[in-house]
């Protein structure tokens, strides 16, 4: 993890009095809605249905046990007892009270977090892989370049106010699971011919209404060369994106209506210019590389009584078939906590759950948690002999669920039941499949099926890159769900294509049962759901869910 | 039939109109067959920007003895989000809780349009 210094903490706590005194002026009519509401939102306090909502930033994803701990302690003091992990990997609150956000902002700065630029058009928290640092495929932990990024753009003047909010994603390994492909950069470390890596840049992918796969608008940018290329990159897009037309302002667009080998040019023409004074000393990289602490990893490939108990206890043999994944050093595993319990929100963890991992974290996994982009936790360095016993305690605290990447592991947004944007509800689609397929034994059968549901176009659900992608739209006041096939945000990066018109909310899970139904008829040895999708087309998925629902 | 909502302040929670104040709970809110008296109201209501954000009229229906609203939207903003029913004002139960679950398919429109302009 990186460690705060002394100035990262006196800036969090000059933001935090600048805010709660924003916030007494607003209270007191000093200051109007339409003055106060864009430096809330520099805060990350939105204004909800219900409530306020506060979204606090976990930079790329990592959190130790004290900040966990700290997450769990607003949940109890200031929320309903819950919190709810993004596919930012952030954690949003849901029932804020504006007098307290202060406070909040003040116990989040306690354990080096904060609210600042998870709103605004500005670029938002970098996302990483969630298994960094332990994936077996990694070239380097890409955590260091995320949070050389974190401090570049923090706060940074001149990328404050761009056209429209800026997403970054950063993976070393070759299988992504950051969706780099639909960030409006993605950055994917590869080696150089000298054996020294860097990055292939994409840049223009993105959802919502207009959705693209990105771009490589460089094939091999050498790491020591990234900050000025960025600059490059953001400056082009500062100076050209539409600032006129909220729906055409994102990058995606102007890479798309300039086409990304022009694009590419003026990029470069423009990296030209800002030369190497633009990259980061050498001795910077170094002193951020410094702060991350290296777990103390034990040369030890022992799994005491692991295997064992793996095959004595089937249900602990279902959780390491699918919630476990391998881990560069022998003797350790990487674990996934599912947030996707049957029946519960996609997301959501109570505050006694944040103490459950935070303890594990603590007890077992080296100090670390991450969260994901698809609502998960990870504890990424676990010693297998430890396994079981970590595996008992999840399950006792409901976070033992078998289902990662599983046709119940589904994205949804808060959607209608809490978003002031929505179209239409998002959880309760997600409860009712998960319900539907909740027999661990059909959901492995069935194999990887990654289900994505939002609420409305802005695509918060991700559900353009879902195998099956929903989304809900607002059909005359009731609400109705588009169904995609064929998306995917991983290295075969894919937007879905509509299979149909839209379908009122009670034949959303039967429509989805129907093409599950379809797919394992059409499906040969080995395929997975893309995969036969892939070759047969969607008709005769068309052909099973309008036979069905109408 | 018509009432009047917002968010308050302090803390975001959803309010209506009664009598030149503020209630949490839609069936003690003051119902407007006239328009002009809750335009009347609504200009009023605006007048108040240190205690509600953004206050607007809603359009209501029968259901159930109870006056519920239109649109889907604001039936959840006057209940609370369906997946924890003990959060949000359904989770005190009642007759007029009832009726506004039991209000469904009676929305023409969600609203949605007319509350991104004012979010």
């Amino acid at each position: 993890m990186y460690r705060y210094d002394a100035i990262d903490r006196a800036v969090l706590a000059d933001r935090t009095a600048e805010f709660r005194d924003q916030v007494r002026r607003r209270m007191s009519g000093e200051l109007t809605e339409d003055q106060f509401k864009p430096l809330r939102l520099m805060n990350g306090l939105y204004l909800q249905l219900h409530a306020y909502m506060l979204r606090v930033a976990v930079p790329y994803g990592s959190l130790d046990p004290r900040q966990m701990r700290g997450l769990a302690d607003i949940a109890r003091r200031f929320d309903r007892g819950y919190g709810h992990f993004t596919t930012r990997t952030n954690i949003q609150f849901n029932w804020v009270r504006l007098e307290d956000a202060p406070d909040i902002l003040d116990a989040l700065a306690a354990v080096d977090l904060h609210a600042i630029q998870t709103s605004g058009n500005c670029i938002r928290n970098v996302t990483a892989d969630p298994y960094a640092g332990a994936a077996a495929d990694e070239l380097e932990d890409p955590r260091v370049w995320c949070e050389a990024i974190r401090q570049w753009s923090s706060l940074h003047p001149e990328f404050s106010f761009l056209p429209r909010k800026f997403k970054i994603a950063v993976t070393a390994s070759p299988h992504d699971r950051t969706a780099a492909r639909v960030h409006d950069i993605g950055l994917l470390m590869r080696r150089g011919r000298d054996g020294k890596t860097g990055f292939e840049v994409i840049v223009g992918g993105g959802m919502g209404r207009t959705p693209y796969v990105g771009p490589t608008i460089r094939a091999f940018l050498p790491s020591d060369r990234l900050f000025s290329y960025l600059e490059a990159i953001l400056r082009v897009y500062n100076r050209h994106g539409r600032r006129d037309n909220i729906y055409k302002a994102r990058i995606k667009i102007l890479v798309a209506a300039l086409g990304a080998e022009a694009f590419g040019q003026e990029v470069e023409a423009e990296w030209a210019k800002i030369g190497p004074a633009g990259d980061l000393p050498q001795a910077e990289i170094d002193r951020i590389r410094n702060a991350f602490t290296v777990p103390d990893f034990k040369a030890d490939p022992s799994t005491g009584d692991f295997e064992d108990r793996r095959a004595r206890e089937p249900a602990f043999a279902r959780f390491v078939r699918n919630n476990l994944k391998a881990h560069v050093h022998p003797g350790y595993g990487i674990v996934d906590i599912s947030l996707k319990g049957i029946g519960e929100t996609p997301g959501d963890i109570s505050a006694d759950q944040m103490d459950v991992v935070a303890d594990l974290a603590e007890r077992f996994g080296m100090g670390e948690i991450r969260s994901t982009h698809e609502q998960n936790l990870v504890l990424p360095h676990v010693r297998l002999e430890h396994l079981h016993e970590v595996w008992k305690i999840l399950d006792a605290a409901g976070l033992a669920t078998p289902n990662i990447n599983l046709i119940s592991d589904i994205i949804a947004c808060p959607g209608l039941d809490y978003c002031a944007l929505a179209n239409a509800r998002a959880i309760c689609v997600a409860q009712d499949i998960a319900r539907r397929f909740e027999t661990p034994d059909r959901a492995e059968a069935i194999g990887e099926l990654k289900i994505k549901i939002s609420g409305c176009i802005n695509a918060c659900g991700h559900h353009h890159v879902g195998h099956i992608g929903i989304l809900g739209v607002d059909k005359k006041g009731e609400e109705f769900y588009q169904l995609t096939l064929g998306g995917s945000g991983a290295e075969d990066a894919a937007v879905g294509k509509m299979l149909g018109p839209a379908l009122p909310i009670d034949r959303v899970t039967d429509a989805v049962e129907a093409i599950v139904e379809a797919y394992l008829k059409e499906r040969r040895e080995g395929e997975r759901f893309l995969d036969t999708l892939r070759r047969t087309g969607d008709a005769p998925f068309k052909e099973a869910v309008y036979a069905e629902a109408h | 039939m018509k009432a009047l909502t917002a968010n308050r302040l302090s803390d975001g929670e959803v309010v209506f109109w009664k009598a030149g104040a503020w209630v949490e709970r839609l069936a003690e809110a003051d119902v407007f067959d006239d328009d002009a008296l809750a335009t009347e109201a609504e200009t009023r209501a605006k007048g108040q920007p240190t205690i509600v954000i953004d206050p607007y009229l809603i359009e209501l229906v029968e259901s159930a003895g109870f006056w519920a609203p239109v649109s889907y939207r604001e039936r959840i903003r006057a209940l609370g989000p369906t997946n924890h029913e003990h959060h949000g004002k359904q989770a005190e139960g009642g007759g007029a809780v009832e009726a506004l679950r039991q209000a469904n398919g009676a929305a023409r429109s969600s609203g949605r349009v007319n509350l991104i302009r004012r979010k």
